[in-house]
């Protein structure tokens, strides 16, 4: 099966002023301080999640994939994480769960073969920050 | 490892070599001399707005502008003045011709890098990365292929532009190894804002290293960066060479990538020595695996940012001459990207 | 006893004089009166013109603001996509240039226009129509300009515009076109403003207020007036030669055929530094005035104050490669322009301390302009020595071109001009408001101000340090950056909400009015305090003293009541006494045009010509062109009419002085002079283009055309010079009789030979094979007769013009105004045919 890549018009208007991670994440640990959080949904440690998005950036994670609090990059050869954690299936084939994504983010080819996700040049502890991150994207 | 190459303390103010730490010294003066100044002129207002009458009659005549305003800086700017033009001297040493070479190329919107040896040949072509020795002088030649750029690697010395049509000189000089961040200085356009390099400064022993396996690796017969009557810290290559590093088997995936590389158009731009990619346009991509960073200083280059760069590169520096590859299947992308990896 | 003209001084002991009849004061209503309705827009009177020129410049002053607001939300933290890059380049672009070119210099312009006649006791400026030309023409040719930005064609390549970035390779939108295009032209309303100023501070100053005696404001505006002309020349030759670079393809900036792109750095910062003090001496200016009201006591140092503001001036003009450290010049260059720039900071430094002793003499009032004024010092005080630490060259590669440079600049020009302004506005409002601006309402303003011009700003200079580059519309994250830029961005919206609030205030408090004002809130001791209407003040005062309304508490009264010079209308027109240069001492009375629409459609005309060259709509660009020369030569019709009835009149006291004289005491044969050193600047500038592309490539050059055309072209240019002043020696033979054809006819011969002679020049070098798109020496070389042309044809239009007037009997003997300009004009284009032909043809040719 080949994945094509899906190329949007980018946006060249005037866009909201996305005001950097840390408002992001200041927005969304209030968002979801406030709202009841349904059953299915993780509640994020946002200290892990705050390493996380730093990580996201230092790695470049944003260069194939689209991230919620992440200004740029917003590349576009991998799919858009935003509203991540109501994914049912990672890559439409694992069980959406901390631990699995973590081995995913760190190497994808491992866990499920055949995946064009590289493998990332992570630690355990690192992928696991990302990884709590990505389940704290707010995306309702 | 990008972002510990700025921040605090400011590179304008943490020298690595000889030529800005000058200047760092030079720095600190003005700005505590600024400060000194600041200081008398709000302090000569406060008096002259609410101070006790004795002072205000004091500072209420024309001998304060004499003072004040002729005699006082005149004497600190004739002092300044004497110490930068001995110092802009001093800074501006004529070029001996022992001095390492390395030409640098200002593109719309990276920087090509050409080793040369002491004939002014080139031994080596990169890009966006600068590998220099440390404590010994490199002149730098610097010339642009488009409008103009401006060179600058603030922990190693102030600026300098680049012209077409000329070549402006510029001396670093790193005295203790370290990779420090560059970037243009002068508004070339565009994606200016996303033009940036590092210099990589090494002990010379590891530098001797990492220059010789690349020239044997280019298979070049030119003995790099001069011969015999280069200045003694320069790093000679004599017989006791490492030994020649076998090539990475291609196989697989990587050897698909290579093919894909030569077929879509990729080699139209982009030269990789040894192989019939020989594009001039774009960076040479010979040792592209090797490099700290992609997309001219601005992300940090593995084998994911490389597979997202040649998808997308519009999405993550628009503007760019280099279109995005979005039309072909990720996989492709994912074996040329495995291939150039490979390219250390 | 010494005098300038003749004049005895001893006749100023006649005034005050008897009061003279209200009857007077009704007439001078009735000659001065404004236009209604529709028709205010053909007025051309100072109080009018003045106003709206102020009022258009904030209006720039505001639209840029917006855009920097826009750029410090795109910086307010990493990689955000608030402004597109290409919008972002088009904003920073903007930003500069509109402040610089649509804000800076015309507000101060501006504020000339509206205080210098007042100042200094004049009717109105001495050529008002010239003034209202130049207001209509920024009016409507900013607008246009700024209005690029909305369909995205606004220029992206710096306010600097350096090629070969601007170039047609590299920039091949029309966003280049109107930056080149645009700014040439609104250089041509400041340069129309020059001359204004120059002539009226020279000529127009009430009688007896020497050059010792002129309010420092208007020494300030002769000082940015003479910088204007000699500056701009540079700057409009190099918006010149890259526009037909992109057009024709003539390379004088392309070094593969042998132009230099630092050419262009060249001539745009000969051009470039002079203005920042083109920009802040005429504040500097106001601020002395301010300073003196403020402390209720005479300047401190006068006379050092002019001498700093002359050697400002002068020194500025050496100080221009100091933008082009980096550029690798020579060590000796450096060294040199390094000392000029710390040569400069000196005259900056005796005026701070001329302030602050003065403000220590007196007696400190709290008012809102004294707080502007001395938030201005400390602001100012903090830019220049920012701006001594970039003079020296090693400091200044390390920070140049980076969020340092931003700092500095907008420390020098928020303090040295921004600040200023606000405390002009404060303290003139009342003279030309019905209401004072609210003084409690103006302290919160300035504070705001302040506070969010130091907080923007101040960390700029780390950001600097950091490693943060100038004129990037985005950072990456984890530089260091963000917590300063978001500092930044907070504080440019305190600053906005500090203007905010000030026009609250003006809505609230500013209402414009000619009738009647606020009067003198703040005590000024100047003489645009004295009561007036639309003509000034009813008569013109003898000045004995620098601030003559502190010294003679009945000066007011007196003026009122016409006991001074011109307390009535002699002639029945517009009119104003035109003094001497150095003593003031009286020499005739000027008539002046009164309203007309034909000002207004000559810039509407000017405007259109230039914007359809820019879009390249050339026919209607001509069509423009011709209806906008015929608007000018309409304007000027109606003027030089003498009247036959009166040679001369008693302007007060018994004194009888003539009405309207021609030669070297005229005017207008001061503007002339004027308008020839531009031009003569603009041929001055090509020479050194010339020099400087022969330095740097003399491989492109080539054998000139034969000595003998050479010989055959400058003896034909002296055969011109000689008809112009045949021309001239014929009318005036023909004293008291009639003018008849021969002395238009010598002027009209004169101006085809030197058509003739230059198309010699064009052919000659065409024969032997030089093409202005092939080489560097090719596009300077037809670059000089490019030139030429200009002046060519303009004598050749005077020619016709003189024609037409002789046809009407309006070229009355022995000699007129228009006469004497026409044939002094060819006379300056023959003279410069013969140098600029003989330049490539002798010197270093080969």
């Amino acid at each position: 099966m080949k994945s094509r890549i899906t190329r949007q018009v980018p946006g060249r208007g005037l866009g909201l002023p996305g005001l950097a991670r840390a408002g992001a994440l200041t927005a969304l640990a209030l968002v979801s301080a406030c709202k009841e959080p349904p059953t299915t949904r993780r509640m994020p440690d946002s200290a892990a999640a705050s390493r996380g998005l730093a990580l996201i950036d230092k790695v470049g994670c944003g260069a194939c994939h689209e991230i919620p609090g992440l200004d740029w990059p917003k590349g576009r050869l991998g799919p858009s994480l935003a509203g991540f954690d109501d994914v049912g299936l990672i890559a439409g084939h694992l069980p959406n769960r901390p631990g699995t994504l973590a081995a995913f983010i760190r190497n994808a080819p491992a866990v499920k073969p055949g995946s064009t996700m590289p493998p990332m040049p992570l630690t355990e502890e690192q992928a696991a920050d990302i990884a709590a991150y990505l389940y704290g994207i707010d995306n309702d | 490892m990008i972002d510990a190459l700025w921040g605090w303390p400011p590179p304008v103010l943490d020298p690595a070599g000889p030529y800005s730490e000058r200047v760092t010294i030079l720095a600190w003066v003005l700005l505590a001399m600024a400060l000194v100044v600041t200081l008398i002129v709000v302090i000569a207002l406060w008096i002259a707005v609410k101070g006790p009458d004795s002072l205000k009659r004091k500072l209420g005549g024309e001998k304060t502008v004499w003072i004040g305003g002729i005699a006082f800086p005149g004497v600190v700017l004739s002092v300044l003045l004497v110490w930068g033009l001995m110092m802009t001297g001093s800074l501006s040493e004529p070029i001996t011709g022992k001095e390492m070479r390395i030409r640098v190329v200002g593109e719309m919107w990276w920087f090509r890098v050409q080793y040369l040896d002491n004939q002014g040949r080139v031994v080596m072509d990169g890009a966006n990365e600068i590998h220099i020795p440390t404590n010994v002088p490199v002149v730098l030649e610097l010339t642009s292929a488009d409008v103009i750029h401006s060179f600058w690697v603030p922990h190693l010395s102030g600026k300098k532009d680049m012209i077409p049509g000329r070549v402006t000189l510029l001396r670093i000089e790193a005295d203790r190894p370290g990779v420090f961040g560059g970037v243009c200085a002068e508004y070339c356009g565009g994606p200016h804002a996303l033009m940036g390099f590092v210099t990589v400064a090494h002990e010379p022993e590891e530098w001797k290293q990492w220059a010789v396996q690349r020239n044997i690796a280019l298979g070049e017969a030119i003995e790099p960066f001069g011969s015999v009557d280069v200045a003694g810290a320069l790093p000679v290559v004599d017989d006791d060479v490492p030994p020649r590093i076998p090539p990475t088997p291609i196989v697989g995936e990587a050897a698909r990538g290579r093919a894909l590389f030569m077929s879509v158009g990729c080699a139209a731009c982009h030269r990789v020595a040894g192989t019939e990619a020989n594009g001039l346009a774009g960076p040479d991509l010979t040792h592209v695996g090797s490099r700290r960073t992609l997309g001219a200083g601005i992300l940090p280059n593995h084998l994911g940012t490389m597979m997202g760069w040649i998808g997308d590169s519009q999405a993550i520096k628009p503007g760019i001459r280099m279109p995005s590859y979005d039309r072909l299947p990720a996989e492709d992308i994912a074996a040329m990207a495995m291939w150039l990896e490979q390219q250390k | 006893m010494n005098s300038e003209t003749g004049f005895d001084p001893a006749l100023y002991d006649r005034f005050p004089t008897e009061k003279q009849p209200d009857e007077d004061v009704e007439e001078l209503n009735r000659i001065w009166a404004a236009p209604k309705g529709w028709g205010l827009l053909t007025a051309v009177n100072n109080n009018y013109i003045g106003f709206w020129y102020v009022a258009t410049s904030f209006l720039f002053f505001l639209l840029a603001g917006i855009l920097a607001l826009g750029m410090r939300v795109q910086l307010a933290a990493p990689m955000q996509e608030f402004l597109p890059q290409d919008t972002y380049n088009q904003f920073f672009t903007m930003h500069g240039t509109v402040m610089m070119f649509l804000f800076a210099v015309p507000a101060v312009e501006a504020i000339g226009v509206m205080l210098l006649p007042q100042m200094l006791a004049a009717r109105d400026l001495p050529f008002p129509r010239l003034s209202a030309y130049a207001f209509w023409a920024y009016f409507v040719g900013g607008l246009a300009f700024f209005c690029s930005l909305f369909v995205g064609l606004a220029p992206d390549g710096g306010w600097f515009m350096y090629p070969p970035l601007t170039s047609e390779t590299y920039s091949p939108g029309l966003n280049a076109d109107f930056w080149l295009l645009g700014i040439g032209f609104i250089e041509i309303s400041a340069i129309a403003g020059a001359v204004e100023i120059i002539v009226g501070v020279l000529r127009t100053r009430a009688p007896n207020m020497t050059l010792d005696r002129m309010p420092m404001f208007a020494w300030a505006m002769l000082v940015f007036a003479v910088m204007i002309v000699l500056a701009f020349p540079a700057v409009i030759l190099c918006t010149m030669l890259l526009e037909i670079e992109r057009a024709f393809n003539w390379p004088f900036f392309d070094p593969t055929r042998g132009g230099d792109p630092m050419l262009w750095q060249h001539l745009f910062w000969f051009f470039g530094h002079p203005e920042v003090y083109i920009i802040f001496l005429p504040a500097a200016g106001l601020m002395s005035v301010m300073v003196t009201s403020i402390a209720r006591t005479e300047l401190i140092g006068y006379r050092l104050n002019v001498l700093a503001l002359v050697a400002t001036g002068f020194i500025s003009f050496g100080v221009w490669a100091h933008h082009m450290f980096a550029t690798d010049m020579p060590a000796v260059s450096t060294g040199y322009f390094s000392a000029a720039s710390m040569a400069v900071s000196l005259p900056a430094g005796i005026q701070v301390f001329c302030w602050i002793a003065t403000l220590a003499s007196g007696k400190v009032q709290s008012t809102t302009p004294a707080h502007f004024v001395i938030g201005s010092i400390v602001t100012f005080t903090m830019g220049g020595l920012t701006g001594v630490m970039v003079g020296l060259v090693p400091f200044d590669l390390q920070v140049h071109d980076t969020y340092f440079i931003v700092a500095h600049l907008h420390y020098v020009l928020i303090g040295g001009m921004v600040f200023p302004m606000f405390a002009a506005f404060y303290t003139w409002a009342p003279m030309t408001s019905s209401k004072a601006l609210s003084d409690k309402l103006g302290k919160w303003i300035f504070w705001l101000m302040f506070t969010g011009m130091h907080v923007t700003f101040l960390p700029m200079h780390l950001t600097g340090f950091m490693g943060m580059p100038r004129r990037v519309y985005t950072y990456l994250p984890g530089r260091g950056f963000d917590v300063l830029n978001l500092t930044s961005t907070i504080g440019s919206f305190i600053l906005g909400a500090g203007i905010l609030l000030f026009l609250f205030d003006l809505a609230r408090n500013f209402r414009f009015s000619t009738e009647e004002s606020a009067g003198n809130v703040y005590r000024g001791g100047t003489l645009e305090w004295l009561p007036s209407g639309l003509y000034s003040t009813r008569s013109i005062p003898v000045v004995h003293s620098r601030q003559p309304l502190w010294d003679n508490p009945n000066i007011c009264d007196e003026v009122e009541e016409g006991r001074y010079f011109l307390p009535n209308a002699p002639t029945g027109t517009r009119e104003t006494l035109i003094t001497s240069p150095i003593r003031a001492e009286p020499q005739y009375v000027q008539l002046m045009p009164g309203p007309s629409p034909w000002p207004l459609a000559a810039a509407v005309f000017t405007a259109g010509f230039f914007l359809s060259l820019t879009v390249q709509a050339y026919m209607f660009g001509i069509f423009c062109g011709v209806i906008a020369v015929f608007s000018v030569l309409r304007w000027l019709w109606e003027t030089d009419r003498p009247l036959p009835d009166k040679k001369e009149v008693d302007i007060g006291g018994g004194i009888m002085v003539p009405v309207a004289i021609t030669g070297p005491k005229g005017h207008g044969w001061w503007a002339l002079n004027v308008l020839m050193v531009v031009l003569g600047m603009i041929a001055f500038m090509a020479v050194f283009a010339y020099l400087y592309l022969y330095g740097i490539n003399p491989e492109v050059w080539i054998d000139p055309p034969s000595l003998g055309e050479t010989a055959l072209i400058v003896g034909a240019n002296g055969v011109a010079l000689a008809c112009t002043w045949i021309g001239r020696w014929i009318l005036k033979r023909r004293a008291g009789g009639y003018a008849h054809d021969a002395p238009w006819v010598f002027q009209a011969i004169a101006a085809v030979i030197l058509a003739g002679s230059l198309y010699l020049d064009m052919t000659g070098w065409q024969d032997i094979g030089l093409r202005p798109t092939e080489s560097g020496m090719g596009a300077i070389v037809f670059m000089l007769m490019v030139l030429q042309g200009q002046v060519v044809i303009i004598s050749l239009i005077m020619a016709a013009y003189l024609g037409f007037r002789e046809a009407r009997g309006l070229l009355t003997t022995p000699t007129n105004v228009t006469m004497d300009i026409v044939a002094r004009f060819i006379a300056y284009s023959a003279i410069q045919g013969t140098a600029l032909t003989l330049l490539p043809r002798l010197f270093l040719g080969g």
